[in-house]
């Protein structure tokens, strides 16, 4: 057991640092109650505001189409995205061998270079097969990227090869064993990767903005641009937009902690 | 090992294929939405001109780069970022995260929330506040007074600036890269860790005897997304400084995107720096590969 | 069971993505309209009524009318600002379709720095079908879009349009080479803004700031400083705005006729550099962080006046309890130069007729009998602070109307009366790099002390860089 000083630094520590990282929570959550005037005054404690922000901001912009766009488009892509990733970091590093390597770091060069520099490209490429303002051509670009796949690929490599050579003795297809031993198994990584990919899905805004252009796709990124866009910002009303976009990736982590920090510590044998 | 199966592979050729068959779907989307649009940046790398009407110049646009003194002084802050940042923010996250992996704490979930909401707290939100934390009469300049020190113009010096940036970083990507670290650990058995503790081993020992091998995969993976994330930095620099005072917190990223969609465009050009950061990263990433990745 | 649960999800969220990739392939009727994306086939045609695919020509790959609007009465629009421009283009559809039965416009909501996004990266990947019919664009990006990408405008010089009842240094900023690429739409005359109760605490009346000189104008700023412990203006560090609104006041610009730059040896823009740092020096123009600071300081009282585009006044009469104790009048005009005048712009913007649009005789008229001619449109939309560049606006009675908050003065006709005044000045393709420039050479001077000429030097040097490429 740990001593009483050892402890209360230990607690010390955590409180500050989780104290400082969600002052800007805290922040939002005033200002989102608060008169314009009195946000931009620098006013640190809530008011009484928050409804007539309400008003004003569903007055200004379709929230209830926007949060639905961005829950839809996050959750298809985090499905998408953790099928195809999973398997091919699996694959990648279960059947590795010198050719597998190589392509891995090739791969590995696609997420290196900045995406402005990309984007016109990919724009062309999407508008000569008139896929313009479609969500494949927002979702595609993200399903299959080099980072989940070495996500994946660096947590196979604590998954045990006794597990897959017994499964292969009971007679497993390959395949049968990675979605009943391997899927399970890494629960913690996989609810790690899906916080991961839901909040990069969730606060995408280059590229929707370009690729999706009518005003019944908008996400909550975009509403919240356009709260920012005027010659006069409403920052009460700006900052409950900013506080409603930030709260859903805020709860998916809060739920999805337990089995990654967790999990399974034991079910590995 | 060695019976061959019907159709005349080994067991291990058709464990191969069976790799393949499963990374074949990523590879071909990564090579339709990554490659080939990399393959058409470079083309373009090779081209100037005005508007649309570009032609093909050879390397210029890379001759071009050596003589700009905007890039070197992108290139500058940004490689400054990487030195200090990384490996500040990754030590830092390593520690938090064995600290909450500890079985007897209490309100670890709420613990890892707190430090994990940063990276998800909106871009404006968070480069607001910083901004106004750190302004002339801002909450810090206040402390600095109450201890009876001079207040710092933070956004008016450029190694101030480059302070608050990277303080803005670690800050928003310490608890990111904290959750790496957390999945990691779970594959770690704790029996290994009860051993220790009955060895006697000092938890100071355990970290760097048991923790940091363990977890080296993790850290690689880390390493060379962080590297990655950094070289390419954007958004704190447009949000937080827009690249000032000067040029002087400007990154790389900044740049290209300026070149492209805020002055005058400049695609050719643009390309050929992209291409320059892909180069650079590349390299960083198969030294961190060498280094990190034996089996 | 779990295992069961979790395939069913995913075969179920497979069928809905592919059945969304398939439906909005050939109309651009998205398929997040609403319910379940499966039923997406549905929604589309739905969606045709309204607006995106009209049922002939958006189920074949029609490519031209994809950003267009297919239907004959309605024109789609990229614009921002619900308060504003939003506002004012829904009211000019109202009122066109008083004469135009059925008529419409169908606006997206799209910040300006994504609209040019959007449009340099349409017309780089070769696809002008995606643009709207009309689009509302920044004026001083105008000739940026202009030089690089004339095709992406309708050529407006022979429409019809009766620019000459535009101010004339507004129209230069969507003219290239004797072609009208936009119509003018919001004024960003330059005023300036004062708390007259901080004057009369120093001894001064808002007629003491009318028509001076700079040299004046710093002077008094002493005065006002001492007496009331508050510097005159703010400005956000590295913003060049104040030095452009200087620079035009006289008719100067970064860049020469014949397009080369003219920022070493520009005697204005150093005179300006050192007016500027002077006036740190002395204390009377303080540097903020930001643009919310910025504002802050006009809110909070720790600025005594803004000089800005007359936009700034919807930021100003946020302060409800500061009604009455502001003026207006003109900027300071610079010593010693002959065509220094007290008047200047920032901001403001004007439309543009894409070379997407299939309705544009509808779109001209519809252009021309509204922001080129109906007073009853400008008249309604001062409501929301958007002046009209247009000159016959400013003699009808809502413009002459006075003003509670800035004591009681008529201040719509005295800024459309400035504007008319304005000295044109010369954008260009590389204003964004020359002001950019300009920004780094003060902020390098102001906060790290560095020297005069061999900041404008460089500056020069960056912009004949970037020209170069």
């Amino acid at each position: 057991m740990m001593s009483k000083g050892k402890k209360f630094f230990m607690y010390a520590f955590l409180t500050i640092f989780s104290l400082l990282s969600i002052f800007p929570l805290y922040y939002m959550f005033c200002a989102a109650t608060n008169k314009s005037i009195d946000v931009i005054a620098g006013k640190l404690i809530p008011g009484t505001y928050l409804i007539e922000n309400y008003k004003s901001l569903i007055a200004n912009q379709n929230l209830g189409l926007a949060l639905w766009n961005s829950f839809r488009n996050s959750f298809i892509l985090t499905v998408l995205c953790l099928l195809v990733c999973s398997i091919a970091g699996y694959g990648f590093e279960i059947y590795h061998d010198k050719g597998k390597d190589a392509v891995f770091t090739v791969l590995l060069t696609a997420m290196m270079i900045p995406f402005a520099a990309v984007m016109i490209p990919m724009f062309r490429m999407f508008s000569s097969l008139n896929m313009v303002n479609t969500m494949a051509a927002f979702m595609l670009p993200s399903i299959s990227t080099p980072f989940m796949i070495m996500m994946f690929r660096q947590a196979s490599r604590s998954f045990p090869h006794d597990i897959i050579e017994a499964a292969r003795i009971d007679g497993l297809s390959e395949l049968a064993i990675f979605f009943r031993m391997f899927f399970p198994t890494m629960r913690s990584t996989y609810a790690a990767a899906m916080t991961i990919v839901f909040m990069n899905a969730w606060n995408n805004y280059l590229w929707p903005k370009v690729i999706l252009m009518t005003n019944e796709s908008i996400t909550m990124p975009m509403l919240v641009a356009n709260l920012l866009g005027g010659y006069t910002v409403d920052y009460g009303m700006l900052m409950l937009g900013v506080f409603i976009c930030t709260i859903p990736t805020a709860i998916v982590f809060f739920c999805l902690q337990k089995s990654f920090a967790e999990g399974i510590t034991g079910a590995v044998k | 090992m060695s019976g061959s199966s019907k159709k005349g592979l080994t067991l291990q050729e058709k464990h191969g294929l069976t790799g393949w068959v499963f990374l074949t779907p990523a590879v071909l989307l990564i090579c339709w939405t990554s490659f080939y649009p990399m393959i058409q940046a470079f083309i373009l790398s090779l081209k100037t001109g005005m508007g649309v009407n570009l032609s093909f110049s050879g390397f210029s646009n890379y001759t071009r780069i050596l003589k700009d003194p905007t890039f070197k002084q992108t290139l500058f802050n940004t490689f400054f970022y990487l030195i200090i940042q990384v490996p500040v923010m990754l030590v830092l996250a390593l520690i938090l995260a064995s600290l909450l992996n500890n079985k007897q704490l209490r309100f670890k979930g709420l613990f890892r929330t707190c430090i994990f909401l940063p990276c998800a707290t909106s871009l404006v939100s968070y480069a607001m506040i910083f901004r106004s934390l750190f302004a002339n009469d801002g909450f810090v300049n206040t402390v600095l007074r109450g201890f009876g020190m001079n207040p710092i113009m933070w956004f008016a010096n450029a190694w101030t600036a480059r302070a608050v940036i990277i303080i803005a970083l670690i800050w928003r990507w310490t608890g990111y890269n904290m959750v790496f670290y957390l999945s990691g650990l779970q594959n770690i058995e704790y029996s290994v860790y009860e051993a220790a503790r009955i060895d006697g081993a000092s938890p100071l020992q355990t970290f760097f005897k048991i923790t940091v091998p363990l977890l080296k995969p993790t850290i690689l993976l880390t390493t060379i997304t962080s590297t990655n994330g950094t070289l390419q930095l954007f958004d704190e620099s447009l949000n937080l400084t827009n690249g000032g005072p000067g040029k002087s917190t400007m990154t790389m990223s900044h740049y290209i995107y300026n070149t492209s969609f805020v002055q005058s465009p400049n695609f050719g050009y643009a390309a050929a720096m992209s291409i320059i950061i892909l180069i650079l990263v590349a390299i960083l990433a198969i030294l961190q590969m060498k280094v990190g990745d034996e089996r | 069971m779990k295992r069961k649960l979790i395939s069913a999800l995913l075969a179920l969220t497979m069928v809905i993505s592919m059945t969304a990739c398939g439906g909005g392939s050939g109309a651009s009727g998205d398929s997040g309209s609403g319910d379940a994306a499966a039923d997406d086939g549905g929604a589309a045609a739905d969606a045709g009524t309204d607006a995106a695919a009209d049922s002939g020509a958006g189920q074949e790959d029609a490519a031209p009318v994809e950003g267009g609007s297919a239907d004959e009465n309605t024109l789609t629009v990229w614009t921002w600002d619900p308060n504003f421009n939003i506002y004012a283009i829904q009211k000019a559809a109202e009122i066109y379709a008083q004469d135009h039965e059925g008529f419409k416009v169908e606006v997206s909501e799209v910040q300006s720095d994504d609209i040019e996004t959007r449009l340099t990266t349409a017309v780089a990947a070769g696809d002008l079908s995606t643009l709207p019919d009309i689009f509302l664009m920044q004026d001083n990006s105008f000739q940026k879009y202009a030089t690089n990408y004339p095709d992406i405008f309708t050529d407006l010089t022979s429409s019809g349009i009766d620019f000459s009842q535009f101010s004339s240094a507004k129209v230069a900023y969507s003219t290239l080479d004797g072609k009208n690429y936009g119509i003018p739409f919001d004024n960003g005359a330059v005023i300036n803004c004062m708390r007259t109760d901080y004057l009369e605490e120093a001894g001064f009346t808002i007629d003491d700031f009318t028509d001076i000189t700079w040299s004046d104008y710093m002077e008094k700023a002493k005065v006002v400083l001492e007496k009331t412990g508050q510097p005159i203006l703010t400005s956000q560090a590295g913003s060049p705005d104040l030095i452009m609104m200087m620079l035009q006041s006289c008719g100067s610009s970064l860049f020469n006729e014949d397009g080369s730059v003219n920022i070493a040896g520009n005697e204005e823009l150093k005179q300006m550099m050192d007016i500027y740092v002077q006036m740190v020096a002395d204390g009377t123009l303080v540097e903020v962080t930001d643009w919310d600071q910025y504002i802050a300081s006009l809110n909070n009282g720790t600025a005594v006046s803004a000089l800005n585009g007359c936009w700034i006044m919807a930021s100003i009469t946020v302060a409800e309890d500061q009604s009455g104790k502001w003026a207006i009048t003109n900027m300071p005009k610079l010593d010693g130069v002959s065509n220094a005048t007290n008047y200047s712009n920032n901001g403001g913007s004007s439309w543009a007729i894409s070379s997407n649009c299939q309705k544009v005789d509808l779109a001209i008229d519809f252009m021309n009998s509204t922001f080129a001619g109906s007073n009853a449109l400008y008249d309604d939309v001062i409501s929301k602070g958007a002046l009209a560049t247009w000159a016959p606006a400013g003699e009808s009675e809502a413009y002459n109307e006075s003003v509670e908050f800035f004591g009681n003065d008529a201040i719509y006709a005295k800024i459309v009366e400035f504007a008319t005044h304005t000295p044109s000045n010369i954008t260009g393709a590389y204003y964004y790099d020359a002001r950019d420039a300009v920004g780094v050479a003060l902020s390098n001077i102001c906060q790290q002390g560095a020297d005069i000429d061999s900041e404008i030097q460089t500056a020069q040097e960056t912009v004949e860089f970037n020209m170069g490429g």
